[in-house]
């Protein structure tokens, strides 16, 4: 596997990242105070790697917009991203994912626990034009409930164009398992544990392919700090 | 595949005629073209309908007029001119034999497969059959008034059972619910009433079929089912329109209540005109349906195969509002040439303990655009509700789409929502093991269709499911690509 690394991007206006062909570009972006991301518009030119991650700390209210336009063939993409909200918070993440040309793929997997009064509004959008044949693309987004007052909303939208794909979406809200609780108890965790261990694993899959280093071990430290104050 | 042979197919398909595009000649009675309250008293006159009546058209009329077409549709809808439609249109009465059927009639709906003799083959299917504006006859009338149902046309309904078309007429659907609704709620003309009594299980499935006859008509029926406390009912509906250059309007609404403990399974198998090769003609079909399980335990299942119409914009939907009530959606949408359909379903989940299954299973071929739209709503009473849905699209052909527009709302923690869509094509792998054991490719897609839409298909009553699958075949074929 070819280690993703820091690409010569190059920021063409303000929000805007072109990543040249054959380049990739990794990213991860903590939102602790922000209330949005630095780059709004991805441009990725054929056969070139974006990754990019996305957290949004507890106590952020926050309006995500992201599109990412695949314009040249052989480019692959996936952006993920964790929300952790335990009070009012208003996290809205929007993705649009553009499939222009044959040959791409693309992956999202976002995941959250809403909690407090906070509300939720996650808007994913698959696009896959007429001539993009050859195309995968998959999105995700799962969502813990855990609070009565806790809302979420969730459209994962596929538009394609195409025949010569396989494109497929999945979305849950719910609440965490009280049958792997119990497991857990019967051997002696107790209940807060046990729905820590849950979270952890919930949100996990989504730093999962990010190769270890230092700062990963850091953002994983302070995901997991939130998650047990939760 | 054999470039010649793919090209012959297509050509045969392009030569084939819609089965039932044929007009029946009857003499026919119209009311002017045009929309305005002159037209919707007239309306109402001919009907011979009491005053609470216009008035609730002509209140629907105001709102309509302060409203405008919904866009939200991932649809192109041409420029509809409502005052170029006749709202009303009705095959004129022999008055010599005022209590008879045309036999011209007769002919018409023995041709479509739909029997009015009540004779005749079809024996387990009570008929309410509407032409235009107004219902022919509904068969089987006598053998379910014995059970205490009411079974016969909405404008009968009007007449003899006021009272309970005053209760329910607009409680599901309000009349100025949407656009479409808003018009039928002003001009609709006639459709079925049903009222299956308490702890009545209907002996047999009711039916009503739709036929648009007359040019430059628009049909706005109306049907109101209402199952009390622990009943039970299976209703179908079926439709066919003559093949014409001009577009035409269907505006329907369905309205369905469900009560305690009852169970209505509601099956449609739509197939009106839905255009050439070349996207001229069809029906607009812009229907409202809507069921609410109002009391505790009861038990709504749609199932939906669409085939037809040029544009189709449905939505059927249940609100869940009594406890551990529940509700099912199945559907199989085919869309080819330049069909274009956004179709899908709403559950409103209120009560506790509700549950909710939506199966949609989307096939696009030639250039059409195929759309699932879904809600699943969760409101913060409904406490260990489910909805699981499932919405796969197949495509045929590169020209096509398939989209899938999910929108899933959760208020409440115990409520559990899943949904999942894929989107594919028939694999070279699987018609190629056709192929090899003498199966041609025409039958393998029919093959691997009707498997793909088993789990929707096997939910119809048996006396729709052998039409569906046919007409799935009808509908794919030269599709192949």
């Amino acid at each position: 596997m070819i280690p993703l690394i820091d690409g010569e991007a190059d920021m063409e206006e303000k929000r805007v990242m072109k990543v040249a062909s054959g380049d990739s570009l990794q990213r991860v972006f903590m939102l602790r105070d922000s209330a949005s991301l630095p780059v709004e518009h991805i441009v990725l030119e054929a056969g070139s790697a974006a990754d990019i991650t996305i957290v949004v700390m507890p106590g952020v209210s926050c309006d995500v917009r992201l599109a990412v336009d695949m314009d040249g063939q052989g480019a692959s993409c996936s952006v993920q991203g964790v929300y952790l909200c335990t009070s009012d918070e208003d996290v809205r993440i929007t993705v649009d994912m553009n499939h222009n040309v044959p040959h791409c793929s693309s992956r999202q997997l976002f995941k959250g626990i809403a909690g407090g009064s906070s509300r939720v509004d996650f808007f994913g959008k698959i696009i896959v034009a007429e001539d993009a044949q050859m195309t995968e693309a998959y999105q995700e987004n799962h969502n813990l409930l855990l609070s009565d007052d806790a809302k979420v909303n969730t459209r994962p939208q596929l538009e394609i164009y195409a025949d010569d794909v396989k494109c497929s979406h999945g979305a849950t809200v719910g609440r965490l398992n009280e049958e792997e609780q119990f497991y857990m108890r019967s051997r002696g965790i107790t209940l807060q544990e046990a729905k820590v261990l849950q979270m952890l694993s919930f949100v996990s899959p989504v730093f999962s392919h990010i190769p270890e280093s230092a700062a990963k071990d850091d953002m994983e430290n302070e995901i997991e700090q939130a998650i047990r104050r939760l | 595949m054999d470039e010649k042979t793919e090209k012959d197919i297509l050509q045969d398909i392009a030569n084939q005629e819609y089965e039932h595009g044929f007009v029946t000649d009857v003499e026919q009675e119209f009311i002017p073209k045009g929309l305005n309250e002159d037209i919707i008293r007239l309306i109402s006159s001919k009907k011979q309908e009491p005053e609470w009546l216009l008035e609730f058209r002509l209140d629907a009329f105001r709102r309509w007029q302060k409203m405008k077409m919904p866009t939200w549709a991932h649809l192109q809808i041409p420029e509809i001119d409502f005052q170029d439609i006749i709202y009303y249109a009705a095959p004129k009465k022999d008055s010599d034999r005022p209590k008879e059927i045309d036999p011209e009639l007769e002919k018409t709906f023995d041709k479509l497969g739909i029997p009015l003799n009540e004779r005749a083959a079809l024996a387990g299917v009570a008929v309410d059959a509407v032409f235009d504006s107004v219902s022919v006859t509904t068969t089987f009338r006598k053998a379910l008034a014995d059970k205490g149902i009411i079974f016969c046309s909405f404008s009968e309904a009007v007449r003899e059972h006021p009272d309970l078309v005053r209760k329910y007429l607009a409680s599901v659907v309000p009349v100025g619910d949407n656009f479409y609704a808003a018009l039928n709620s002003a001009v609709f003309s006639d459709g079925s009433f049903c009222y299956i009594p308490k702890g009545v299980r209907c002996p047999m499935e009711l039916s009503s079929y739709f036929r648009i006859n007359a040019k430059g008509t628009g049909q706005f029926e109306r049907t109101l089912i209402v199952a009390d406390e622990g009943s039970y009912v299976s209703y179908m509906e079926g439709c066919t329109a003559p093949m014409r250059d001009e577009n035409q309007l269907h505006a329907a609404v369905v309205e369905i209540v469900v009560e305690k403990d009852a169970e209505v399974k509601y099956s449609t198998v739509q197939n009106w005109y839905p255009g050439d090769a070349q996207g001229r003609g069809g029906i607009f079909n812009f229907v409202t349906k809507r069921g609410i399980c109002k009391g505790s335990g009861s038990h709504l299942s749609w199932t939906q195969v669409e085939t037809g119409s040029a544009i189709t914009w449905k939505y059927p939907s249940t609100i869940l509002k009594g406890d551990n009530s529940s509700s099912e959606f199945y559907s199989v949408a085919v869309t080819n040439n330049m069909q274009q359909a956004d179709t899908g379903t709403k559950m409103i989940h209120i009560g506790r303990n509700t549950r909710s299954r939506i199966i949609s299973k989307g096939i696009s071929a030639g250039h059409s655009q195929n759309s699932y739209r879904g809600l699943v709503m969760m409101q913060p009473g409904a406490d260990n509700a489910r909805n699981y849905s499932q919405c796969d699209s197949l495509l045929i052909g590169d020209k096509c789409g398939a989209h899938t527009f999910p929108d899933i709302r959760n208020s409440n923690r115990s409520a559990i929502v899943e949904h999942e869509a894929t989107t594919s094509k028939i694999s070279e792998d699987q018609l190629f093991y056709c192929n090899q054991r003498g199966i041609g490719p025409e039958e393998a897609v029919g093959l691997i269709v009707n498997g793909y839409a088993r789990e929707v298909l096997s939910k119809l009553p048996m006396e729709f499911a052998v039409e569906a699958q046919k007409l799935l075949q009808v509908s794919l074929e030269g599709s192949v690509g």
